[in-house]
């Protein structure tokens, strides 16, 4: 047979061949045929460092056992990871662990989701031999407003301090003194400041590093687990919601190679509280100056009217937190029924002239060779886990500059005209000064230059798409000069009603001071929402709705793609916010039919047949459908 | 066996520190020597002369400076004068005798390898002998043997001399380039082996100080007669540091292949007190005990390994009949609990574990069954942990219990150490 040279290589694992590519450790060698090797500091995320040392396991021809997580294949490798040294040497390293570990699992945060108890289960030895007394260490240590660590558990793993290092860069956690006596803590113990600390807890092996919000919480067994969306910005990162007898416990990561790479910030994570729901709450209309509870159809009736009144003048605001569907039927009510164009998302003036279809996705940040942070830090505020990204490049070799919104030249300047692929990253804010940027260097260069707009709220994007504006329909259709009024105007175009859909505190209707004035004058506010606000004051009718945690529906990211969030808590006494748009549009002569949100996605797929992306949870591209 | 002082053969003249009094001896000959050679010819020299590393692992000096990939600056040497193993005093003593021979040792190395910077690294304990380094460093400066161009030929050489803060662990080759960087001291993953990947990601050769003090001779007499001493696969001679309960305790450079009765006995002026030997320890803490059986087996890297134990770094430690062992092997012990650095799970935790154990058997508190305890606690370290220190915490103790379990089995079962019972054996 002739030599092929080749990229793979086959080795064999418990007697099973498999072929991997080249510089594949060990350990994902053998997870691909589903054998799995115990670990504790290995992370896919990170380098090796093999200190733990558990998962070592027999190669044939080297007289020590390796660390099946830093060694890679070779051709002809013979791996064994069952054998009675293996065997023997996995209880002596957990029984290594476990001296001086508190062994407190019954009042552990992790117990029950602890790979240090799993483990111990599965490889250690049933008793220890250790009757000495245990190294003590300082217990429930506020590492910050957020996290507890807790030395005694700690087993040393150094994956929070890779992830510090490594992850965010930000080098905040550390390693202090040695052997027996290292502990984990940060600089003169000030507390750490990192947006990324809740990854902490979660890549933690043991329960070292716990969050403070969820503290003694729940029980991991008891938690009903709903994949969903993060409902804090426009990055779309992949969440589960973590709840407990229907309250929500905490927000954990649920990996999207290409949207979060694994991790969560600080501020979608433990932005849960806001989605807490306080008690019932039934509908109520304003009468003779007070609220008065009514049912939901009295309250839809009371809506159906009170809009018939104002006709054509009514506008709409909907929250860039509410899903495709709802800003679906929001935009049909307007535009169909209401025969109103007055439609808004925004809360200030956003130049929203084209759908950048061509926007940079997420991960491609990794494949450029310079990206323009447009904003610098504005921008990561923005989306915090966008840094995590950005680092990640830069530690594969990608420029990264961070610029001011006015120092485009700056940038302009720095980039070689042999770059390949540029992208730029800036806040819808900014966006002008984006595009600006993009026509020069598109010049200069002879490779690519790729925006990507940082939108707002988890839904901005698919408000955009689905023509939440006065000046564009759906699919960024023209108008042809019937545009409607922008929020900023509407307290000067003689406007008869408000109606304010919500379903986020984080991307509540704020109104600014000059909107006060002009609320407190207006014959009508509907207001449905999730979440008493100010504006309960001033509304006409309050039509209780579902949260973000609490609904299903899809949401379209910054880069464009469709993921569906998921009813992470039920709160069945409150009437899907789809089903109350469609009884007010049909109380109002329409006659829609919808018994589902899935009917509502197929309705918008036919009208927007980009949309079809959310059937793959891919990107909406627009120049490529039409 | 004659004697033939080698590294240490001008240690007498007076003021040999100073640069005039080492030239007078024929100093600096070797290097101005390996000046004139091809590197690649001095590289295979050092190969043919069989030196091997000294530091403790006697890899072969010229092999380890041929893994350095071709092509790839700037590339370090790094000597070694990290010298903290409990037993060990050679490099101490080697320094301050004669820092300018270590110098003229670092220059030739640096030269054969292409290496253009070149770091010592000392233990932060020996002030004396870093401040005497560097006034060497400083008289090499002023005449011209480091410096830009040195003596016309094109070769730049400068030498910085960095002192440790006091962790056994930086003696460890890659942890001690870690150190050198800056970081914390701690081991790192091999491969990439610092010939590939060292110091600061450059290729980097690490050498003890007793290995280069070899070269200047070896470049001065040549291969063959540098092979003519010592043993076939032992070439040369070693300093050994000479401990314990020994008459005349102190540094001897012996052969290599001199028995090892011959070094105690005619050197070291044998037992003290008229005692009778219970004991030795060859290479430093970490390695296996000999007995007095092995008295005649030769000073030499291969012998000694071949009767159980391992030359390592070159100490000997001479126990008489009224040495404990167990207290031996627990103060070995909580020397390296002391020292490992934490990294691995095996080391840091069984380092501690065996400690509590050594400590209970001292104090009578321990049950028969802690005496296989421990060697399972050896088995689950050595070989497991992540660098060589874990190995090296269990190699003393578990061949004290091979050779002297009834030592053991008497602290367990009279409740104490059979040892302090009697009054006069206060041994410090």
């Amino acid at each position: 047979m002739a030599a092929v040279q080749t990229d793979q290589v086959t080795l064999t694992i418990n007697g099973q061949s498999v072929t991997v590519p080249k510089g594949t450790l060990i350990l994902d060698a053998a997870k691909k045929i589903g054998i799995d090797i115990p670990i504790f500091c290995s992370h896919p995320k990170m380098a090796p460092v093999a200190v733990c040392r558990m998962c070592l396991v027999e190669v044939e021809k080297l007289p020590k056992l390796q660390p099946a997580c830093a060694v890679y294949v070779a051709d002809g490798m013979v791996v064994k990871t069952t054998t009675e040294q293996v065997g023997k040497y996995q209880k002596d390293v957990l029984g290594f662990l476990l001296i001086n570990h508190p062994l407190d699992c019954p009042i552990c945060d992790k117990g029950g989701e602890c790979p240090l108890q799993d483990q111990t289960y599965q490889y250690g030895p049933g008793a220890s031999r250790f009757d000495f007394p245990k190294a003590h260490f300082d217990k429930s240590v506020p590492l910050s407003d957020k996290i507890l660590l807790d030395r005694e558990r700690c087993i040393l793993c150094w994956r929070c301090t890779r992830f510090s290092e490594e992850i965010s860069g930000e080098r905040e956690l550390a390693l202090i003194q040695r052997g027996t006596n290292t502990i984990i803590g940060t600089f003169n113990d000030e507390p750490a400041q990192s947006n990324y600390q809740g990854n902490w807890t979660e890549i933690c092996p043991v329960g070292a590093l716990t969050s403070r919000q969820y503290r003694f919480i729940s029980r991991p067994w008891d938690l009903d687990r709903t994949a969903s969306i993060c409902p804090a910005c426009s990055m779309g990162c992949n969440i589960q919601i973590d709840a407990r007898s229907n309250r929500i416990g905490r927000f954990q990561s649920r990996e999207n190679v290409a949207v979060d790479d694994s991790w969560l910030c600080d501020r979608g994570r433990f932005s849960f509280p806001n989605f807490q729901r306080q008690g019932q709450e039934r509908p109520r209309v304003r009468r003779n100056g007070s609220l008065e509870e009514v049912s939901y159809e009295e309250a839809i009736a009371f809506t159906a009217d009170a809009l018939k009144h104002a006709g054509g003048q009514v506008a709409g605001w909907a929250s860039p937190a509410d899903t495709n569907e709802e800003l679906f039927l929001f935009s049909r009510l307007f535009r169909e029924v209401l025969k109103s164009a007055h439609l808004d998302h925004r809360s200030g003036v956003v130049a929203d002239a084209e759908p950048d279809d061509i926007a940079l996705p997420i991960a491609d940040i990794e494949r450029c060779d310079q990206v323009v942070v447009l904003g610098g830090q504005g921008v990561i505020d923005a989306a915090p886990v966008l840094h995590l990204r950005l680092f990640k490049s830069e530690r594969k070799g990608v420029k990264i500059l961070k610029v001011g919104v006015t120092e485009g030249k700056r940038a302009l300047d720095a980039i070689p005209a042999e770059a390949q692929a540029i992208g730029i990253l800036a806040t819808e804010a900014d966006k002008q000064a984006a595009v600006d940027l993009q026509a020069k260097l598109a010049k200069k260069v002879k490779g690519s230059v790729r925006r990507l707009i940082v939108t707002t709220g988890p839904n901005g994007r698919g408000a955009k798409d689905l023509g939440i504006l006065p000046h564009q329909g759906p699919g960024y259709a023209s108008l042809n000069g019937r545009a409607g009024r922008g929020r900023l105007q509407w307290p000067g175009a003689g406007v008869k009603g408000l109606y304010v859909h919500e379903s986020s505190p984080l991307h509540g209707f704020v109104p600014s001071d000059a909107e006060s004035m002009w609320l407190s004058t207006l014959p009508l506010v509907v207001f449905h929402r999730f979440k008493a606000s100010p504006l309960d004051e001033v509304a006409h009718v309050i039509l209780p709705g579902h949260a973000f945690t609490e609904k299903y529906g899809t949401v379209t990211n910054m880069e464009g793609r469709v993921q569906r969030i998921r009813r992470g808590i039920d709160a069945e006494w409150v009437r899907e916010d789809w089903r109350v748009l469609q009884q007010v549009a049909n109380a109002l002569g329409a006659s829609w039919a919808y018994e589902s949100v899935e009917e509502i996605t197929g309705d918008l797929v036919r009208e927007l047949p980009p949309y079809a992306a959310v059937n793959q949870e891919a990107r909406v591209l627009w120049s490529e459908s039409t | 066996m004659a004697i033939k002082p080698l590294v240490t053969k001008d240690f007498a003249t007076e003021n040999l520190v100073q640069l005039k009094v080492y030239e007078r001896t024929g100093g600096y000959t070797g290097y101005k020597k390996a000046l004139e050679m091809q590197p690649d010819a001095l590289v295979e020299e050092v190969k043919k002369s069989g030196l091997r590393g000294r530091g403790g692992a006697g890899f072969p000096t010229g092999n380890k400076w041929s893994f350095l990939p071709k092509g790839v600056y700037p590339r370090y040497l790094v000597c070694n004068a990290d010298e903290s193993e409990p037993g060990t005093f050679k490099d101490r003593y080697l320094i301050e005798k004669s820092p300018h021979q270590v110098l003229e040792g670092i220059l030739i190395a640096s030269y054969a390898i292409g290496c253009n910077l070149a770091f010592i690294y000392i233990r932060g304990e020996y002030l004396p002998q870093h401040d005497a380094l560097e006034t060497a460093i400083a008289e090499a400066r002023e005449a011209g043997y480091i410096g830009k161009n040195v003596f016309g030929k094109g070769y730049d050489i400068d030498v910085i001399l960095h002192r440790g803060a006091g962790a056994y662990i930086c003696g460890e080759e890659t942890a001690l380039l870690t150190s050198l960087e800056g970081y914390r001291g701690e081991p790192r993953l091999k491969p990439p082996f610092p010939a590939i990947k060292g110091l600061y990601g450059k290729p980097t050769v690490v050498n003890n100080v007793e290995t280069v003090v070899n070269l200047p001779h070896i470049v001065n007499n040549g291969a063959d007669w540098f092979k003519s001493i010592g043993t076939p696969t032992g070439a040369g001679t070693r300093v050994w540091c000479m401990s314990g309960h020994v008459n005349r305790p102190g540094n001897y450079e012996v052969e290599n292949g001199t028995p090892i009765r011959e070094l105690i006995e005619e050197h070291g002026g044998g037992v003290w007190k008229n005692r009778k030997l219970k004991a030795f320890q060859p290479g430093g803490a970490s390695m296996m005990v000999l007995l007095p059986e092995h008295l005649d087996v030769g000073l030499d890297f291969d012998a000694i390994a071949k009767a159980g134990s391992l030359a390592g770094a070159g100490a000997m430690v001479v126990m008489d009949e009224t040495t404990c062992m167990v207290d031996a092997a627990r103060r070995y012990v909580k020397f390296f609990h002391h020292e490992s650095c934490g990294k691995c799970t095996p080391c840091r935790e069984g380092t501690f574990w065996m400690a509590n154990i050594f400590d209970a058997m001292e104090a009578g508190e321990a049950k028969p069954a802690d005496i296989d305890l421990l060697l399972e606690i050896g088995y689950g370290i050595d070989g497991r942990s992540f660098c060589p220190l874990g190995d090296a915490s269990t190699w003393f103790p578990r061949s004290v219990i091979k050779f002297f379990r009834d030592e053991f089995q008497q602290h367990i079962a009279e409740k104490g150490c059979p040892f302090k019972k009697q009054p006069q054996e206060a041994v410090a």
